[in-house]
């Protein structure tokens, strides 16, 4: 079992300034999936039955093609070429942020241009005051006045049989939903969320065809609701009945849900602001979903190649988050 | 659950109006919010809104949002409709809607199709929030306080109202019960707390203006009142009235009857004027009252 690689600037950047404070506010640890074309970082998908995310947290995928972020990629393992672990991610972003910062120094004058490069690899150490040799991921750049060499400490590599429980459950998480709504302010969407945490625990959210996003906590003492309408729709869409404006919003999206242009499921409060912390990946564009069936909500997070308002096809970030009610579809 | 009827029944709501000033009333009715769960009385009528609050039949406090405060208000209903609610929740829904930067303007409505309080955000055709707050029939409340004043002249100061919550946060130490004295000569205000150690607490007038704004008081007057209570009627001023040095008026009544007076401003920050429904423009006037009433300890009575 083999893994070595140089980090790409834009890569690590990537890593650093994005994805890892977003993976780290989504869960403390999270899975490290290597492929021979992609890199990944995985929280919970373990433990997810094919269906859908179990109750346990939000599903939540960053994909990356392996060219993004690494070049002079070396991965050998008897596992297909396949190799995964788990790593807490604040210790992999501390020391991701430690090699930065020695990376960054300017070099003194003589010195050839171009900083050398970050290289990540998989080794197994003897920890001091331990018998026996563990893994870490160790990572290794020279500055100018310094080198600094990181090891983090991470899982064993997960068993051939996890490895392909990992891949079967992405594999049943690449079903995209029929419907995607895009939110236009994702920030927006954090605050209205946070003040209605304090309402309930239980959030029943709806998405019709014609781009309404509809939020609803309900208890027995009182219903709050936030009703988004006229959302940029991909995929499956009908056009809007006319004469609806008069109707309440909450009458609205039982009408659209009866009429079968609209899902609703009900998912957890504390997993829907666990996935808008992946905000902090600062994606370009965001879009809610149901999946078939209300089996999972999904939220799409979208990236543009710089510069261009084109997909970027080398990331896919996406949350699925369990549902605790297939709702009234 | 019943979900709510689609059209807009016959007989209309006896109360549409609307605020445009979301964080002044959650200002306004947090102050009076002493505990998570409190339950509130709400009143309505032409003069507008009224929420009492009361606890152990010794504390009671009351908000006053008169129609003036409204951008619309409009009142339908006989006489004083009164339901009852849950004040946390009231504020809790109200707060959904004040997210900073949004200057949303909310709809209430009084009843809904089941008796709910109904809120709305309007002005924005493509989004929405709303909420429907389940009411109950109003308990009676247990005391209403007749607060009248003992003697011909009323035993009253006014101070900036951060100046009071200071000095009462600051006997927290002693704790237990207070005791407010006012004397006229030299006209002084003295808090004693005795407990856990004695605190002792004096606001003389003549010594700094800026303690005392007004004083009257043409005899010695003395109390004890729960620290609790005194608590709960400085703890949740909120900071846009220190902010603005608001007063408020501390004044004791027959009986050693306490009644505490807050201003707490409905103004929305950077709008100098404003439209309400008497055709008003003058932001400054828009102005919440809220009144407190505190008994005092029975086995002390004036010295």
């Amino acid at each position: 079992m083999k893994f070595k690689a140089f980090f790409t600037d834009d890569g690590i950047s990537l890593l650093d300034k994005r994805f890892l404070p977003a993976m780290d506010k989504v869960g403390r640890v999270c899975h490290v999936f290597l492929t021979p074309t992609h890199a990944m970082l995985l929280h919970n998908l373990l433990g997810a039955t094919a269906a859908g995310p179990d109750g346990g947290g939000p599903q939540c995928v960053a994909q990356f093609a392996k060219d993004l972020i690494f070049r002079e990629y070396n991965l050998s393992s008897r596992n297909g070429n396949q190799i995964a672990f788990s790593v807490e991610v604040a210790l992999l972003h501390r020391a991701l942020r430690s090699v930065l910062a020695v990376h960054a120094q300017p070099p003194a004058a003589g010195d050839a241009p171009g900083a050398p490069a970050i290289q990540v690899r998989l080794v197994n150490k003897l920890p001091a005051g331990s018998r026996s040799a563990m893994p870490f991921l160790t990572f290794e750049t020279k500055g100018a006045r310094a080198a600094v060499v990181q090891d983090v400490p991470i899982s064993r590599p997960l068993s051939r049989s996890d490895v392909e429980r990992l891949q079967a459950a992405l594999d049943a998480a690449k079903d995209l939903p029929q419907t995607l709504v895009q939110v236009p302010d994702l920030p927006q969407l954090q605050s209205l969320v946070d003040r209605l945490k304090n309402v309930g625990d239980l959030l029943t959210v709806a998405v019709t065809q014609y781009g309404d996003l509809h939020l609803q906590v309900s208890t027995s003492l009182v219903t709050v609701g936030s009703e988004f309408r006229k959302l940029r729709v991909i995929g499956d869409r009908a056009n809007a009945p006319v004469g609806d404006q008069n109707l309440t919003a909450s009458t609205r999206m039982d009408m659209a849900v009866e009429r079968g242009e609209a899902l609703s499921v009900q998912a957890n409060m504390k997993h829907l602001v666990k996935s808008l912390h992946c905000h902090l990946a600062k994606p370009d564009c965001t879009f809610y979903g149901i999946a078939p069936g209300g089996a999972c909500l999904t939220v799409v997070f979208q990236y543009f190649i710089p510069g261009t308002r084109l997909a970027d096809k080398s990331i896919s970030f996406y949350c699925r988050l369990p549902v605790l009610d297939t709702g009234s579809s | 659950m019943s979900s709510p009827p689609s059209a807009r029944d016959d007989d209309a709501p006896d109360l549409v109006c609307q605020i445009d000033c979301v964080q002044g009333m959650v200002d306004a009715l947090s102050s009076v919010r002493w505990k998570r769960h409190q339950d509130a009385l709400m009143e309505l009528s032409l003069h507008g809104i009224v929420l009492t609050v009361e606890e152990s039949g010794c504390l009671q406090a009351k908000v006053f949002l008169k129609r003036e405060l409204f951008v619309e208000y409009d009142y339908a209903g006989d006489g004083r409709q009164r339901f009852g609610l849950s004040l946390g929740l009231l504020v809790d829904c109200l707060n959904t809607f004040s997210a900073p930067g949004q200057a949303a303007t909310v709809e209430i409505r009084y009843p809904g199709p089941d008796m709910q309080l109904l809120l709305k955000s309007v002005g924005s055709p493509d989004s929405c929030l709303y909420a429907e707050i389940r009411t109950r029939i109003p308990d009676t409340i247990s005391w209403d306080c007749h607060f009248e004043h003992d003697g011909n002249t009323p035993v009253t100061f006014t101070a900036k109202s951060a100046v009071l919550k200071e000095t009462v946060d600051d006997l927290e130490w002693p704790g237990s019960s207070i005791q407010i004295r006012m004397q006229p000569d030299p006209p002084t205000v003295i808090f004693k707390g005795e407990g856990h150690g004695d605190l002792q607490i004096e606001l003389p007038y003549y010594a700094n203006t800026d303690l005392l704004i007004v004083f009257q008081c043409d005899r010695e007057v003395s109390y004890r009142y729960k620290y609790k209570f005194l608590r709960a009627t400085t703890s949740n001023i909120p900071t846009s009235a220190v902010k603005e040095n608001r007063r408020t008026k501390v004044t004791i009544g027959r009986g050693g009857m306490l009644k505490i007076q807050h201003l707490v401003s409905l103004a929305r920050p950077g709008m100098p004027y404003f439209r309400n429904i008497g055709g008003g423009t003058e932001q400054t006037s828009r102005i919440a009252h809220i009144e407190f009433f505190v008994k005092p300890e029975e086995d002390d009575n004036d010295s």
